[in-house]
């Protein structure tokens, strides 16, 4: 059965709430973020953007572009408790919810079709129904597959709702640009164009090997399969997420203690950023080590603060790992979880510790800060761009 | 095994020891208490094989030396409830008799031969520290160990000896406590870790009423502290005891002289309306007083101010009331000083002659 898969995707999620809240602040640049000296910005309302204000930017920059905005501090809490409302929007139209973030879901609604009508008749209901509980305006794409509903969805906003039907992804994808392909960045866009590739189309026509040659054979296979409109990645529910994992096999037995920290610092630095996207914080570290053939250990810490800090959880994880391994001794897997998850972000009031080299250099600010521009190169440039020095 | 004995002071020594024994053990004969009779007296002795603590009964009569051992729960209880003046316990092979006025108990025992031994205690280290002042050391430092699951579980106090001070220091990673006293003896330095147990056992222990110091010999894994003829032993803890002296604050920007109670009372006043996911209590320092503030969403705010003697730029820094609750309470100086810099670094109270209370802020606020 063909699916049918929405992208709902809040309209500069926290500018917004910050608008609705103080009618001073509608119509005019609003920068929500860090206020402090090292402060980066969390979102800038439309107003904002059209001085170029973006995420992640530091909040120095983003008050010389445009002097006059309004910059205000976070409220988590306040976010948070929108996105629960939103989020029994999406609930009561499909038990297949995969949320993104507290402003970002995936709905897979294809069950749902015989009790509420279309992929458009549901995006409109979302809308609506958004709207009259929160105030707020939310801009939806409806496809077959994830990929096409998430480039949809992001095609006219604000307030959009852009419908993909079955059978024209074709259509639609083919005279998009290349740098709407998922997972192509900057560096990738521009081997493509190097190719003379410029639009979707291009990318789905040149031969696979050539294509291949120039940005490796896996990704090579991936874009064109997207160019195609081809996305198998189902909608994963994950109600109440309890826990972020990441877990590794490996196809030879790690045996050296260095291989195994640095993929231990891998699997939290992306534990760390699952959870700085969806905007909680982990109180209890979780490692789990596989000595062959099937022994499996768990080990579990709980902080002393709620963190989403990659170089805290590496640190716990590294000290797990430690206590449940002796040096030297193959392993066949790993996994890292953060457990115990509690709403975060920047301006969560967070006890400091005493002896907690917390991000760079101890500073949490400087951390956090590092963190956001780590996680933005990563958005950018992929996965394998930059790395912590190991 | 056959003495005669005050109740009274029977359930006293009781009470100091029947504490230790473990409710649960893959070996039960520890969740007895030994008592052995000899010609010089009654002595009781209970372990954990971690901990073990030996007390004198006093107002005794030995009719018929010999050991016998009673089960710690049902003891202790029964001599809650008994109110008679005198007791005869005697042990006869397998069981206890508790003879009182009102009526007779007969306990079913194991036998006191399979009790494991006290442990030998190697000579090491030996000072002497007034004992009133240990105790409030151990009040003023054990609540700031962490004794929940965290990366600074350490469940013990660093007790320091160091050109003849003894400094006792607690941290749960977020807060320490120091407090430091003279001692006589060695001039030997040493650093170990106490199980907190150990200390609140002996807290129980000794009274602070003792005109005798307190002696307390650290050989390479133990602990012994004696008082009086009670004498209690403990295991050491191997944990690393972070470097704790880094932490504290050598210098500040603003200095602020508060009045204990004062404080206290306020601070009890806005914590109220400090609640959400971390408690937090906002002061801000400016001029000649403090602004107390705390907020909880979807509750209310609190707002209170009180007077002070500030040195310095003064400026805004946020605490959980409760971990700065906890050390005010413990004070016994009319006025504490505060040392801060900013809203980031940690803050020095100066809540004794020698006892330092260091607290880290809470960020974000």
């Amino acid at each position: 059965m063909v699916r049918t898969v929405l992208h709902a995707d809040m309209d500069a999620f926290y500018a917004s709430v910050e608008q609705r809240d103080d009618p001073a602040l509608r119509g005019r640049p609003v920068v929500v973020g860090g206020l402090g000296r090292r402060g980066v910005v969390s979102t800038a309302s439309y107003e904002a953007r059209k001085f170029g204000i973006r995420s992640a930017m530091p909040i120095g920059e983003a008050r010389r572009r445009c002097p006059d905005a309004v910059f205000v501090r976070p409220r988590m809490e306040v976010y948070a408790a929108v996105s629960a409302e939103i989020r029994a929007v999406f609930d009561a139209c499909t038990p297949l919810v995969e949320p993104l973030s507290l402003d970002e879901a995936f709905l897979d609604v294809t069950g749902s079709r015989a009790l509420l009508g279309d992929g458009e008749a549901i995006a409109r209901r979302i809308q609506a129904e958004v709207r009259a509980r929160t105030g707020l305006s939310v801009s939806v794409g409806v496809a077959t597959t994830k990929f096409v509903a998430k480039v949809a969805s992001d095609l006219h906003k604000p307030a959009g709702l852009t419908v993909v039907s079955p059978g024209t992804e074709q259509a639609f994808l083919d005279p998009l640009p290349v740098r709407r392909l998922w997972g192509a960045g900057p560096v990738q866009q521009e081997r493509l164009l190097a190719l003379g590739l410029e639009t979707l189309r291009d990318v789905r026509e040149v031969p696979l090997a050539a294509l291949a040659q120039r940005v490796g054979a896996a990704a090579a296979e991936r874009f064109q399969q997207l160019a195609r409109g081809i996305d198998l990645r189902p909608v994963e529910p994950d109600r109440d997420a309890k826990s972020i994992g990441s877990e590794r096999t490996f196809d030879e037995d790690l045996t050296a203690d260095d291989d195994v920290r640095r993929v231990v610092g891998r699997l939290a630095a992306e534990v760390g950023r699952r959870l700085r996207a969806a905007g909680i914080v982990a109180r209890t570290v979780r490692v789990k080590v596989r000595f062959p053939p099937f022994r499996t250990l768990t080990r579990q810490v709980r902080l002393t603060a709620a963190t989403d800090d990659d170089v805290v959880l590496a640190d716990a994880a590294l000290e797990l790992c430690a206590a449940a391994r002796a040096p030297g001794e193959p392993v066949r897997l790993l996994g890292v979880t953060a457990a115990d998850l509690v709403p975060g972000g920047a301006s969560e009031p967070r006890q400091l510790g005493l002896f907690e080299q917390e991000g760079a250099a101890g500073d949490p600010e400087r951390g956090r800060r590092l963190n956001a521009a780590l996680d933005a190169i990563r958005e950018r440039f992929g996965d394998a761009a930059i790395r912590r020095g190991e | 095994m056959k003495i005669l004995c005050d109740r009274q002071q029977l359930q006293e020594a009781f009470t100091v020891v029947g504490g230790i024994p473990p409710l649960k053990t893959p070996k039960p004969v520890i969740q007895s208490v030994l008592m052995d009779a000899t010609a010089d007296g009654v002595t009781l002795y209970a372990t954990d094989l971690e901990i073990s603590a030996k007390v004198p009964v006093d107002a005794v009569k030995v009719a018929e030396p010999g050991r016998t051992l009673l089960p710690a729960r049902e003891t202790s209880a029964l001599l809650r409830e008994l109110s008679d003046p005198t007791l005869t316990l005697s042990g006869q092979e397998g069981r206890t008799t508790i003879d009182a006025g009102t009526g007779s108990f007969v306990l079913v025992s194991n036998d006191p031969s399979q009790f494991p031994a006290e442990p030998e205690f190697k000579q090491g280290v030996e000072v002497e520290v007034p004992v009133r002042e240990f105790l409030d050391m151990i009040r003023r430092t054990s609540f700031a160990a962490a004794r929940e699951e965290t990366r600074y579980a350490i469940n013990g106090l660093l007790l320091e000896l160091k050109d003849g001070g003894a400094r006792l220091i607690g941290t749960d990673g977020r807060r320490l406590a120091l407090c430091y006293t003279e001692h006589g003896g060695d001039a030997q330095n040493s650093r170990v870790v106490i199980p907190i147990r150990a200390l609140q056992a002996l807290s129980k222990a000794v009274s602070d009423e003792s005109s005798e110091p307190l002696r307390i010999s650290i050989s390479s894994n133990q602990i012994r502290f004696a008082l009086d003829g009670t004498e209690l032993i403990s295991q050491l803890l191997d944990n690393r005891f972070p470097e704790y002296e880094q932490v504290i604050p050598k210098a500040a920007d603003s200095t602020i002289e508060i009045e204990r109670e004062h404080l206290e009372k306020n601070l009890r006043r806005v914590a109220i309306l400090s609640s959400g996911e971390v408690r937090m209590v906002r002061f801000k320092f400016e001029g000649s007083e403090v602004k107390l503030s705390a907020e909880s969403s979807g509750i209310g705010r609190a707002d209170l101010s009180m007077g002070i003697e500030l040195n310095g730029p003064g400026g805004s820094i946020s605490f959980n009331p409760d971990f700065l609750l906890d050390a005010l309470k413990v004070s016994d100086r009319e006025l504490v000083r505060i040392d801060m810099t900013d809203d980031s670094t940690p803050a020095k109270f100066t809540l004794g002659d020698s006892y330092t209370y260091i607290l880290m802020p809470i960020s974000g606020s």
